[in-house]
């Protein structure tokens, strides 16, 4: 697999505070990566210096380099940064009655010259991310009154109509109920691009992603396959709560549960797992 | 032709029938065989030519201009605030106008034809600069809205002190001035308001898929390549242009920004394409029936504009509220 992205020595100090210390990372085509931690560990923090939102790269209180096929990030302009990465974020409102329609037109954005219309070929785009997304009934539809994960999901259509060749999602099952919360990982997972997300609940990151990034403290403390990061001493230390891991029995993926000394089962070797 | 682009065709040709139709009201006697011979430039009476060609004309294509103008100013500053209740108005633009006109009518006794636009018009900008400065100044874009409120109330206190102060003739003229009025526009008015719409249209067609993207949030429009800030002072300075161009000539019309983009989002669409040629449609054919009705619903007088743009911007106002909370 070719490496897409290249984060090296990445450093961000604000007024002290730091708030990412010496990532190094590469990403490669297809990837599917799970960044997981505590809050306050630098998730979001890392995504925002990806795609060097705000010209945040080129500010003194950050140093290191993130480089998108081996040219600096630093040296894309927005339109060409909003061509490789499409960003779908935890929530998007709007005050207007905007339609699917509207917001799937989005997409079409950074591919667009000034004076541009919509073509025919643009039409039937939006209509193929939809139909994968399994919207195509929803065209007409207003934003506003779709459910959080209908939501999601029409986010991340426009994000196939951007075209982009790596997805970024921020904490993708926010504010969705357990069952969008896995229709939404499962349609990212099946859309076979590269895709770099937060996740807040460790089970679904292991179910859903290849390779986890822990971060602690601004710090990448381990990056690798479900299973090794997911180890359960590295995560008490961590998070400050007793760990078990396990297979489940269904998926076939690893799993942790979390408990306080106070949940055990008096007198039972097995303790009362806090679910994460 | 779908249904949106066959009421924007409506919508076209009912401001061709409300200009036609404009130019036949006004207290002279016209009749509309006179009108039409006028109209095609064999007219036999030149008193009637007189009066179409250099009164009713002009002062109806600015009221075309003038209302396409205010209403698109309010729907760019609407999409591009994502706030429905962003007018130019509440920018300070009118304020800074009736400050820069004030100053005019107190300082100078003369020469006003000229001078007093172009007072309105410095102050109208003046009023924005500030406000974008202050809104720099706090890092935050999205308080123009707030930041202007403050300015437009210091700048109407500063007018307010001068005219206390000032003679009694210039008072009343700048009163006046600031209630509206399209009784004393002339044909090159008319020009210099159209070119500048133009500019404006033809900037906004450009950028319509920017403004847009803003309409899902700032993050979400840079996350698409959209230089946030730098695209909201743009349009604010288009719409300071614009604004600040038509009070110049015309005077305090207000409520306009604010009422026609609601009811274009209604009957055409809320994204920036249709809501600009509609609020220019819509705009154009309510203040040509607004300028109708102030100038021939009394016998020996003319109502201001404005006020009857105000007391139906208020009403309208209150249908809102009450809608929303019908809604909710």
């Amino acid at each position: 697999m070719s490496t897409l992205l290249n984060i090296s020595g990445l450093n961000w100090k604000v007024l002290n505070k730091t708030i990412l210390q010496d990532i190094n990372f590469t990403v490669s085509k297809g990837e599917v990566i799970g960044i997981i931690g505590p809050n306050g560990a630098g998730k979001t923090s890392l995504l925002r210096c990806i795609i060097n939102q705000a010209n945040i790269l080129s500010s003194i209180n950050t140093s290191g380099s993130v480089q998108l096929k081996n040219r600096p990030i630093t040296q894309f302009s927005s339109r060409e940064i909003a061509q490789h990465f499409a960003l779908v974020m935890q929530k998007n409102d709007s005050i207007f009655a905007l339609s699917v329609q509207d917001v799937m037109k989005m997409g079409l954005l950074p591919h667009k010259s000034l004076f541009s219309l919509d073509s025919d070929y643009d039409k039937s785009q939006i209509e193929l991310a939809l139909s994968k997304v399994g919207l195509s009934h929803a065209l007409e539809s207003l934003f506003n009154q779709l459910s959080g994960g209908e939501q999601q999901r029409v986010l991340i259509a426009r994000a196939l109509v951007q075209a982009s060749q790596i997805l970024i999602l921020d904490e993708p099952t926010n504010h969705l109920d357990v069952y969008y919360q896995h229709q939404v990982l499962q349609l990212v997972n099946k859309l076979n691009i590269t895709v770099i997300m937060t996740v807040h609940d460790l089970n679904l990151a292991s179910l859903y992603c290849q390779r986890l990034l822990l971060l602690d403290k601004g710090q990448l403390i381990c990056d690798g396959s479900p299973q090794e990061v997911l180890a359960p001493e590295q995560l008490s230390n961590i998070f400050g709560l007793p760990c078990q891991q396990n297979i489940d029995a269904i998926t076939g993926a690893t799993q942790v549960s979390f408990y306080l000394q106070d949940n055990r089962i008096q007198n039972s070797t097995s303790p009362e797992p806090l679910s994460e | 032709m779908n249904k949106v682009s066959t009421r924007l065709f409506a919508l076209a040709i009912l401001v061709i029938l409300s200009v036609l139709a404009a130019i036949t009201f006004g207290p002279a006697d016209i009749d509309s065989s006179q009108l039409i011979s006028c109209l095609v430039g064999s007219c036999q009476n030149q008193i009637a030519d007189i009066v179409i060609w250099q009164v009713r004309i002009p002062r109806v294509l600015v009221a075309l201009v003038a209302g396409m103008g205010l209403a698109i100013a309010g729907a760019i500053l609407q999409n591009t605030t994502r706030n429905p209740l962003a007018d130019p108005y509440l920018f300070g633009i009118v304020s800074g106008a009736g400050l820069g006109a004030t100053i005019a009518n107190i300082s100078l006794a003369d020469n006003l034809t000229i001078a007093l636009p172009l007072a309105a018009f410095l102050g109208a900008l003046f009023s924005v600069i500030i406000v974008v400065f202050i809104a720099k100044v706090l890092q935050r874009m999205e308080q123009l809205l707030l930041a202007g409120v403050a300015v437009s109330f210091m700048l109407a206190s500063i007018t307010q002190f001068i005219l206390y102060f000032g003679e009694p003739f210039a008072t009343n003229r700048v009163i006046f001035w600031l209630m509206g009025s399209l009784a004393r526009v002339e044909m090159s008015n008319f020009y210099v308001i159209a070119s500048i719409l133009v500019i404006a249209i033809i900037t906004v067609l450009a950028l319509h898929r920017q403004i847009d993207a803003l309409l899902l949030g700032d993050e979400s429009a840079a996350s698409l390549g959209v230089d946030v800030d730098k695209l909201r002072l743009l349009m604010l300075g288009i719409c300071a242009a614009l604004t600040a161009t038509i009070v110049a000539y015309c005077g305090g019309i207000g409520f306009v920004g604010l009422m026609i983009p609601h009811i274009v989002r209604q009957l055409i669409g809320v994204t920036t394409l249709k809501l600009i040629i509609g609020s220019a449609l819509i705009g154009a054919i309510f203040l040509i029936w607004v300028d109708v009705i102030a100038r021939s619903s009394l016998p020996h007088a003319e109502i201001p504009i404005g006020i009857i743009t105000s007391a139906l911007g208020s009403i309208f106002f209150l249908f809102i509220m009450y809608r929303s909370r019908a809604n909710t």
